[in-house]
């Protein structure tokens, strides 16, 4: 018995990195040779051309120096709100604290797409409804602020990155052990001394871990350049790698793919620091067993000032994009809200969007490819979460740095690493190139809720239910599957909801056939259609929540708890 | 039930060089009493006990639960776990979050598919003996560390195991709480006539809890005996050392007379326990447990067994003060009554008597 079981497990290890493996290894090699070939249809044929023209482009230096500006920046923004958000929660009497959850978790159900249009809708420079709100005081006639610019930018793709950010600060800022404020405090500190010299200096590796998981983030980042970095001609790598393989005929993936070997190659650098960091974050974050709660620092006067400045904050982040949205879906044209306005609502963008084939069909896929990607995704995550946790061998570690390899992958390089292997492939301008695509891009976000759950499903807990009388199917129908339920929900949810809104990825390998909601919106927001891109963008917001609901439900209805007899 | 094991062997393999977790182990544990493995980490008394439960498969050897051949690497027999019928106390406890506590306890009842009116009345009836009565719809997560120590104990109590073991089930427990479930568990175990195998690495636990001790090193059974009669007798140099505070000191065998055995060592000569297996010029070691050493203010005439020296330190601890003596540059631990007018830097001299005196080897 114990012998086949060892048997099985030796199986799994090594089937599970070559399907890993394949998943994260194939696009990267895929695209150094593509990177030294001179074509897709010439793949192989060895050259440095694409290098040297990708890199003797007189335009490549002010986009790098864009791209650092527009990555740093957005960064700091949102770390910087994160710490502030995180502060507040867990350490302050700030009222209405579950304001913060639901600022960490909407947000990912907003396709970063639709929050960038959502703050063209407002801000762009002709006919942005804030613009033309303000254009109506005297004296401000020809006021134009102009979101198309590189703080626009920051701005938009900070807040994006403020809820990654702020789940990695608030859990290490609760486990804060309070003794050594304490200490401080008993040393003459003050309250912000200590904050200053104390809790943030202890909290710098995860402060680092939330900025260098930014830095990442925004270097993949498309939605935020595609839709307001390229009508005010701010370029950044992402979008300049776009622009090579989208413009008509002259699509060049050769130097696209050498231009994305230093992208790839700068995120992988970083996704390896922010790892180094957080594993070594633990000598600094001290979490004391016993159970104590922080004491809490009573804000008196700055209480509702500070809280009022937390309630905009998730205003921006979750109802204006939605109201903004469903507003230009109804009206015509651009305008402020006014009784004229209301008067000539109508519903002819909803209902030209669902006459258009293609926004139909984008549907279709999108949905498609989120539940049934979602799904294949989780039951590949299962395997692998159990490999890493349960199985401690060194194939485990391997796979566990290939499961987190992808953590690094922005979407538009890997896009074109997977194009020239599926251009080799009957897979090319299937939704199934898509559907390997987006598991292997988002992997990590199936395998890190399991493998958490994993980890809760203690050795002892089965090796009980075994001593109890139970043989191995009682036990993980009754034991094991029961608590990786919530696992399990969690992690078909966030693989749903990112394949839903996918857009990077798909950007490159979507053809006729298989477009996807996100790229659909892409091409509204190229040819200025708002009206249809807001019907759209209602619908997709829609579906997004329509599945977490699902998932919620199902997972209470296989509630694990197990009431009387 | 009685349990007998034959040559168990257990290996790991861990980076090209072979642990024996379990070297050669044979062992009977006699039925109805409570038997503690007892040992440092790593000696192998979890594995033993994984063994016996069936969640480890030795390499080699032969286990016998009362008249069941459980495992016998020599015949290919392995009951699996499920079919062994024994109860386990975890050290995590492995109290079932998802459940509640009638579902914790009542679940080795539900795998033997008994009828649910008998599951009610059993699981009411333990919870009633381990002092849980009225918790049964509480959720697991919501009780504290000994109210989960129980629940645990009641879900291996609750199918009438013959045999119920313990993986060091207290040392979750603040220290206050761990005596008083130490001394309610005796009585419990006591009381059901059930054999118990008990593992720790804590001596006291051991001592007071057991009726049977066996001392594990390196994978191996190096004493069996009654608490005191291990704590008082012990042969081998490990387990005096382990089972308490003692100086050891090395001695030279002198002379083996009719009631004593003489040895010399650093602190001079001493008469101490007869001990027959040994020789004058043998290499042993003297074995003086603080609490057996006699001390005297000033200094003494020379007699036997009666030594002088300095006191170099002394601590208050309550019930006793706790301290050294230096003897000719040898310091030993020593321990003498709360009312004693000794300090430190005093003069001072000690009498033991020989039987006191433990000759222990290697």
């Amino acid at each position: 018995m114990e012998k086949t079981m060892v048997k099985k497990r030796s199986v799994l290890t090594p089937t599970l990195i070559a399907i890993v493996g394949f998943l994260t290894v194939c696009p990267i090699v895929m695209l150094v040779f593509g990177s030294f070939s001179t074509g897709l249809g010439a793949f192989g044929e060895f050259t440095l051309d694409k290098y040297i023209l990708g890199y003797t482009d007189p335009e490549l230096g002010g986009i790098i120096v864009n791209t650092i500006i527009f990555v740093l920046g957005s960064s700091m923004v949102a770390t910087g709100l994160a710490l502030f958000l995180a502060y507040l929660n867990t350490r302050t009497d700030i009222p209405f604290k579950f304001l913060f959850r639901i600022i960490s978790i909407i947000p990912m159900m907003i396709p970063h797409i639709l929050f960038s249009v959502s703050w063209v809708l407002l801000l762009n420079p002709s006919n942005g409804l804030i613009n033309l709100f303000l254009r109506q005081i005297p004296g401000f006639e020809d006021l134009a602020i102009n979101i198309y610019s590189l703080p626009g930018m920051i701005l938009v793709e900070g807040l994006l990155d403020l809820p990654i950010a702020y789940l990695i600060l608030a859990p290490a800022m609760a486990s804060f052990d309070i003794a050594l404020e304490e200490s401080s405090k008993v040393c003459g500190g003050t309250t912000l001394r200590t904050l200053f010299r104390v809790t943030l200096p202890v909290l710098r590796p995860a402060i680092l871990a939330a900025f260098i998981l930014s830095l990442v983030r925004s270097l993949a980042s498309f939605a935020v350049p595609s839709v307001i970095g390229m009508p005010g001609r701010i370029y950044v790598l992402a979008t300049h790698i776009y622009q090579s393989i989208a413009t008509g005929f002259a699509a060049d993936f050769g130097k696209a793919a050498a231009i994305g070997m230093s992208v790839l190659a700068t995120s992988i650098t970083l996704i390896y620091i922010y790892r180094y960091l957080t594993s070594e974050g633990e000598k600094y974050v001290t979490i004391s067993s016993r159970g104590y709660r922080p004491t809490v620092i009573e804000l008196k006067g700055a209480k509702y000032p500070l809280f009022s400045v937390v309630g905009i904050l998730s205003m921006i982040l979750i109802v204006l994009p939605v109201l903004v949205l469903f507003y230009t879906s109804l009206v015509p044209y651009s305008m402020i809200p006014s009784a004229k306005a209301f008067s000539m609502m109508s519903w002819k963008h909803w209902i030209e969007v669902v006459n258009d084939p293609i926004s139909l069909l984008s549907l279709k896929n999108s949905v498609f490819l989120g539940v049934v990607g979602a799904t294949l995704g989780v039951m590949l995550s299962v395997f692998v979460a159990y490999v890493i946790v349960k199985i401690r061998s060194h194939a485990s570690g391997i796979l566990e740095s290939l499961s987190f390899l992808s953590f690094s992958f922005p979407g538009i390089v890997i896009g074109v690493g997977f194009m020239w292997f599926f251009v080799r492939t009957p897979l090319y301008a299937t939704i199934w190139a898509l559907l390997i695509g987006y598991i292997a891009t988002y992997l990590p976000y199936g395998v890190r809720p399991l493998a958490s759950a994993f980890v809760q499903v203690h050795s002892h807990l089965e090796e009980s239910s075994q001593v109890c009388g139970a043989g191995s199917f009682t036990t993980m129908r009754r034991i094991v599957i029961p608590l990786l339920i919530p696992g399990i929900v969690s992690g078909w949810i966030l693989m749903a909801t990112m394949f839903v809104r996918e857009l990077t990825l798909s950007v490159v390998l979507s053809r006729p056939g298989t477009e996807v909601l996100a790229v659909q919106i892409f091409r509204f927001a190229e040819d200025g259609l708002w009206g249809q891109l807001s019907a759209l963008g209602i619908m997709m917001i829609f579906i997004s929540t329509a599945l977490v609901l699902l998932a919620t439900l199902v997972g209470m209805k296989f509630k694990p708890v197990e009431e009387g007899e | 039930m009685e349990i007998k094991i034959k040559n168990l062997s257990k290996y790991y393999y861990s980076g090209g060089k072979t642990i024996k977790a379990l070297d050669n182990v044979s062992l009977s544990i006699p039925a109805n009493r409570i038997f503690t493995l007892l040992g440092p980490s790593g000696c192998g008394k979890t594995t033993l006990l994984r063994c016996i439960v069936g969640l480890e498969a030795p390499d080699t050897g032969e286990i016998e639960i009362g008249d069941d051949v459980v495992l016998s690497t020599e015949k290919n027999i392995f009951v699996p776990t499920e079919n062994r019928g024994l109860g386990m106390v975890f050290q995590t406890y492995a109290i079932w979050p998802h459940m509640n506590v009638f579902n914790n306890v009542a679940y080795p009842l539900q795998t033997r598919k008994v009828p649910k009116d008998i599951i009610r009345s059993k699981v009411e009836k333990t919870l009633r003996f381990v002092q849980l009565e009225g918790f049964e719809d509480r959720p697991a997560t919501k009780l504290s560390g000994g109210q989960q120590q129980r629940v645990a104990l009641a879900r291996a109590l609750v199918a009438e195991p013959k045999v119920i073991l313990f993986d060091e089930p207290l040392s979750n427990l603040d220290a206050k709480l761990r005596e008083e479930t130490r001394k309610d568990l005796r009585v419990f175990l006591t009381e059901l006539q059930i054999t118990a195998i008990y593992v720790t690495h804590d001596r006291i636990e051991a001592l007071s809890l057991s009726d049977i001790v066996a001392v594990m090193n390196k994978g191996q059974i190096v004493e069996t005996g009654e608490p005191r009669n291990i704590y008082l007798n012990a042969n081998h140099r490990f387990v005096a050392d382990f089972i308490g505070r003692t100086n050891l000191i090395e001695a030279t065998v002198t002379s083996q007379e009719e009631s004593v055995t003489t040895v010399d060592c650093a602190i001079g000569r001493l008469a101490c326990r007869k001990r027959a297996d040994i020789k004058p010029g043998d290499r042993v070691t003297l074995c003086l447990r603080p609490e057996f050493i006699r001390l005297k203010r000033g200094n003494a005439s020379e007699a036997q067994n009666v030594f002088n020296g300095q006191i170099k330190s002394l601590v208050f601890i309550g019930e006793a003060f706790e301290g050294e003596i230096t003897i000719h540059e040898s310091q030993l631990f020593i321990k003498t009554e709360p009312h004693s007018d000794i300090e430190v830097g005093d003069r001072a001299n000690f009498t033991v008597d020989p039987d006191h005196c433990l000759l222990v080897t290697r």
